[in-house]
């Protein structure tokens, strides 16, 4: 029984920053990275599958991203996953989340496992694609914004509830295999320590090239052709006292009615 | 009187007189056995302790026991905030003694030396000796009495064991039997000694007739008084030889029976609490246990994890209740007191480790059974050392603490809210999750530059820390501080956005291996700076960086803002043209006051800004915490719970027309700006920094006075120099 976890290295974007040369993304030096918010959430679910069937299952977390993605990789290992992956070829710089599906369900055929589990989306770019292109890619059904699960290491069948627009959810039973994009909330991811993640290290983890999956390139459907800051609108932050908020508010309305 | 019948130089007490040789031999039996059982008691204790792990903590052996002597012979610790108590333990602690080592020596006399044919206990050493005991025994009754009115009419709550943290009915609720036993111990002392001098007052009634006894009868002042009352009440010689006998063997078996029990009752911290104080470590305060990050587990987990030290520790506790009183967290109503997490511990130490065989498997040391530490006693704890400041046996509290939080946080149990916190300082080196970028931004609301110790050397590295470089409020003290050290030309420096958390409080909220990697990580970048001093306004900070960092190889000369700021007055560098019309107060940081014996330095400062400093009840090593340390300002308070800062606040508002409660650490500007609100004394008085008033002090405000119709332009700078 076998648990597969996409996870992403995503980055965050300081409130002051600089873009990079060619305007097509934020110059790195205003990013600091971590593990994708939801796939703590991703990892969690599947590590509490894994101890629910008594240890007998593995998880494993795959990821696609350069050697800076190892720090992902290793937070979900101190949590508790078995072993990594990690593909990375230049090639794969700027591959949208379709590019990285085709990569990830080569790594799907290759490792077998019984359910995959993605993020809802990814905490910077948020296209939410890369699971559902997985599920398609591989012919398997897919679930997106999943905030419920019932479902023991090596069932058939997996019963699900799904968020939807307006408080709505839905309950649904997906065949397994399956993917499931995990959504925010479904449990409480577990604190991995900084002594966890350096142990973390010891745990084996794959690094895998576009030859090793038999890959020749893996063209990108979209392509980023610029990134920018748009212009800001009229707000304001008013600080300050009371008093001098109040004071504030006021000048606003008597300049915006022309007084 | 025939005075040539007797040699007072012969004087002595027969031993045995007209004693049948069966008596005298069952004597000895019931002493053997005595001793006996005794011996055996101690090696099982031994044994107990011996299966913790080994510390080491008694090497030095000398150093360490002359030091522990000169405490126990001073009884400084004991008298510490409770100076009656104090003192009478002294009587009952010399009138023991002295009483013992009586004993002693005629057992050396009789049975070591005597069968030898040496003899030295007659004549007039045997007379002073008698004048000695009566007055040790007097003492030791004075002493015990003194006790059992404490106990029973001053009714102290700190000697009242039931647990705020359990309810009524809990198997581990009230520890009643602790009560039985404290009053046992007390009366079974109390009538050894009073059967003592009965005992002597019918021998002199007996042997009346004897001038050897009679005529050298004031040298047993008390009992020959009591044996007085005894003939008045028509006591004879031959009823008084009865008398004497039934005495003498009601007398000695008690005592026996008394030496018999002292290694399994509470009688023997006599020898747990010399063992305890001991193995204390000075640091034990400032400095949380070393642990290998590597390892494959952290912190105690299993009552097996305990030192050596650490179990005698829980022996030595007297349940004086100092701990109890002083900690915050009891005091607000949160689930912990020292004392009784240090009776559970000795509870399950006891059950499980001094039998001859071990339990099976690992025991565990957290959870809910009963005697187990629980989860939410050990979150509930500030890190203040309050407990391990005035316990007078050398308890080490709170490094158990942080050392079973280290297994708490391993296993991730632990409030929600800690987590972000936690992944903040992992991702970012600091616990306000802002990025590491945002660090060195207050420093744009400066009129000046400072120096970027990164880049070029100073003469002070400012070490600024979390909350003074994120907190808005304590920005406000941050870059009154940036203006001081600027207008008197300080040639100072920061370390802008490459400073990371020092990592006092992620220590011992029990995250070591983030702290050790932060401590290496700060190490190594100010290793790679050039400057001659450290200054910090954070007494979290200081602490670590001063007696944590050295660890980790890290060794600097590091200076309280306080301590900096007093220095400098006193020398004439900051001049202080306004002298301050304001009455306030002062709250000592743990980190600074009691942990760091940094008192002084910040009153001294209040007194030369000539102000009206009236203390608060608990000041200085008794300070009462805020509430902030061991990470507790980074979870959630219970709004149904005070919070220690409320209590401080109320405490501050009973000091007629106070202005100002001044403080001298961001995190209790935070809390105690919260326990204002909290406690409705917003209008009543403010909460001031140090810094601040110095500021004022030397006229560098720029904000107009809150009342005052300031026309809100910049006061110039004093000259720099």
């Amino acid at each position: 029984m076998k648990i597969l976890v996409t996870v992403k290295q995503v980055a965050f974007l300081d409130d002051e920053f600089e873009m990079r040369d060619d305007d097509r993304g934020v110059d790195e030096d205003f990013l600091e990275k971590d593990l994708n918010e939801f796939d703590h959430y991703s990892v969690e679910e599947a590590l509490l599958i894994k101890e629910a069937a008594g240890d007998d299952a593995e998880v494993v977390v795959v990821t696609v991203g350069d050697e800076d993605a190892d720090d992902a990789l290793r937070t979900a290992l101190a949590k508790g996953a078995d072993r990594g992956i990690r593909v990375w070829d230049d090639a794969l710089a700027e591959a949208d989340g379709v590019a990285i599906a085709k990569v990830l369900a080569k790594v799907v055929e290759r490792e077998k496992p019984d359910m995959v589990f993605t993020g809802a989306q990814s905490a910077d770019f948020g296209s939410a694609v890369t699971g559902m292109a997985l599920a398609g890619l591989l012919g398997w059904p897919h679930a997106a914004v999943v905030c419920n699960l019932e479902y023991s290491a090596g069932a058939n069948t997996a019963t699900l509830r799904r968020e939807l627009e307006g408080g709505l959810e839905e309950v649904m039973s997906v065949r397994c295999p399956a993917v499931l994009s995990i959504q925010l909330g479904i449990n409480e991811p577990r604190y991995a320590s900084l002594r966890g993640i350096k142990q973390a290290k010891q745990k084996p983890v794959d690094e895998l090239s576009l030859d090793d999956l038999d890959l020749d390139s893996v063209g990108s459907a979209s392509r980023v052709r610029r990134m920018y800051a748009p212009e800001k609108g009229q707000a304001e932050l008013i600080a300050g006292s009371a008093a001098e908020q109040a004071k504030r508010l006021a000048e606003i309305i008597k300049e915006l009615r022309g007084m | 009187m025939f005075l040539s019948q007797h040699d007072p130089e012969n004087v002595t007490r027969i031993l045995f007189q007209d004693f049948p040789v069966w008596m005298v031999v069952s004597f000895y039996i019931i002493g053997f056995l005595a001793i006996g059982v005794f011996l055996y008691g101690v090696w099982a204790q031994i044994r107990k302790y011996r299966r913790g792990v080994r510390s080491g903590a008694w090497s030095p052996f000398w150093p360490r026991f002359k030091a522990m002597v000169a405490t126990v012979l001073s009884h400084r610790t004991i008298k510490r905030r409770a100076p009656a108590a104090g003192r009478m333990h002294v009587w009952i602690f010399y009138g023991f003694a002295l009483l013992f080592i009586g004993t002693s020596i005629i057992t050396l006399d009789q049975d070591i030396t005597g069968p030898f044919g040496v003899h030295f206990w007659y004549g007039s050493f045997y007379l002073v000796f008698g004048v000695v005991m009566d007055v040790a025994g007097v003492a030791l009754i004075g002493g015990l009495l003194y006790m059992m009115y404490r106990r029973k009419w001053l009714a102290l709550p700190k000697l009242d064991y039931a647990r705020p943290d359990r309810e009524p009915g809990d198997p581990d609720y009230d520890r009643s039997w602790y009560r039985r036993e404290d009053w046992a111990f007390l009366w079974s002392l109390i009538i050894i000694a009073f059967t003592g001098f009965l005992l002597e007052a019918s021998r002199v009634v007996w042997l009346q007739g004897d001038p050897t006894v009679w005529d050298f009868r004031w040298h047993a002042p008390v009992g020959t008084s009591v044996a007085y009352v005894m003939m008045a009440l028509g006591l004879g010689p031959e009823g008084a030889g009865d008398l004497r006998m039934g005495l003498w063997w009601f007398h000695g078996i008690l005592a026996l029976t008394f030496v018999a029990l002292i290694p399994y009752t509470k009688v023997k911290h006599i020898f747990t609490a010399m063992g305890s104080l001991m193995a204390r470590d000075p640091e034990g305060k400032r400095r949380m246990p070393p642990a290998d990050v590597e390892a494959e587990r952290i912190g105690i987990n299993y009552l097996g994890d305990f030192s050596d030290k650490y179990l005698l520790n829980l022996d030595a506790c007297t349940k004086c209740g100092r701990c109890h009183e002083a900690c915050p967290a009891n005091a607000a109503g949160y689930p912990l007191s020292p004392r009784d997490l240090v009776l559970s511990l000795r509870e399950m130490s006891g059950d499980k480790l001094s039998h001859a065989s071990m339990p099976e498997g690992p025991i565990e040391v957290i959870g809910d059974g009963v005697n187990m530490i629980r989860p939410e006693t050990l979150w509930a704890c500030r890190t203040c050392a309050a407990c391990i400041e005035i316990c007078p046996v050398g308890i080490e509290h709170l490094p158990m603490i942080v050392e079973m939080r280290r297994t708490l946080i391993e296993q991730g149990e632990f409030d929600p809210m800690l987590q972000p916190t936690l992944k903040s300082l992992q991702k970012s080196g600091n616990s306000l999750g802002e990025s590491a970028r945002k660090r060195p931004r207050w420093t744009r609301k400066l009129d000046f530059e400072i120096k970027d110790a990164r880049k070029e050397p100073v003469d002070v590295l400012w070490y600024v820390g979390d909350y003074a470089s994120f907190d808005p409020r304590s920005q406000k003290v941050t870059i009154a501080f940036a203006r001081i050290l600027n207008a008197i030309g300080i040639d100072f420096g920061i370390l802008f956005e490459a400073e990371q958390t020092a990592g006092n409080d992620v220590r011992r909220v029990g995250e070591e291996g983030l702290f050790q990697a932060l401590a290496e990580a700060n190490i190594e970048l100010l290793d790679s700076c050039e400057f001659k001093t450290i200054v910090t306004t954070d007494p979290h900070t200081y602490n670590t960086v001063k007696n944590e960092y050295p660890e980790f190889g890290g060794n600097y000369e590091i200076e309280h803002a306080s301590s900096m700021l007093e220095r400098l007055i006193r020398e004439g560098k900051i001049p202080t043209p306004k002298n301050l019309d304001y009455r306030v107060t002062y709250h000592d940081p743990c980190h600074l006051g009691r942990i760091n014996d940094g008192a002084e330095p910040p009153r001294q400062v209040l007194g030369r800004l000539g102000l009206d400093l009236v203390e608060l009840p608990r000041n200085r090593d008794n300070s009462f915490c805020c509430g902030a340390g061991g990470g507790r300002i980074w979870m959630a308070e219970p709004p149904e719970m005070k919070k220690p800062a409320e209590l401080r606040a109320a405490e501050a508002a009973g000091i007629d027309g106070l202005d100002i409660l001044v403080v001298n650490c961001p995190k209790c500007l935070n809390m105690m700006e919260d326990g204002v609100k909290g406690t409705g004394n917003e209008g009543n008085f403010r909460v001031m920094e140090l810094i601040e008033l110095v500021e004022e002090a030397m006229g560098l405000t720029d904000e107009p006075e809150p009342e005052g119709d300031g026309d809100g332009t910049e006061t110039e700078q004093v000259g720099a120099a």
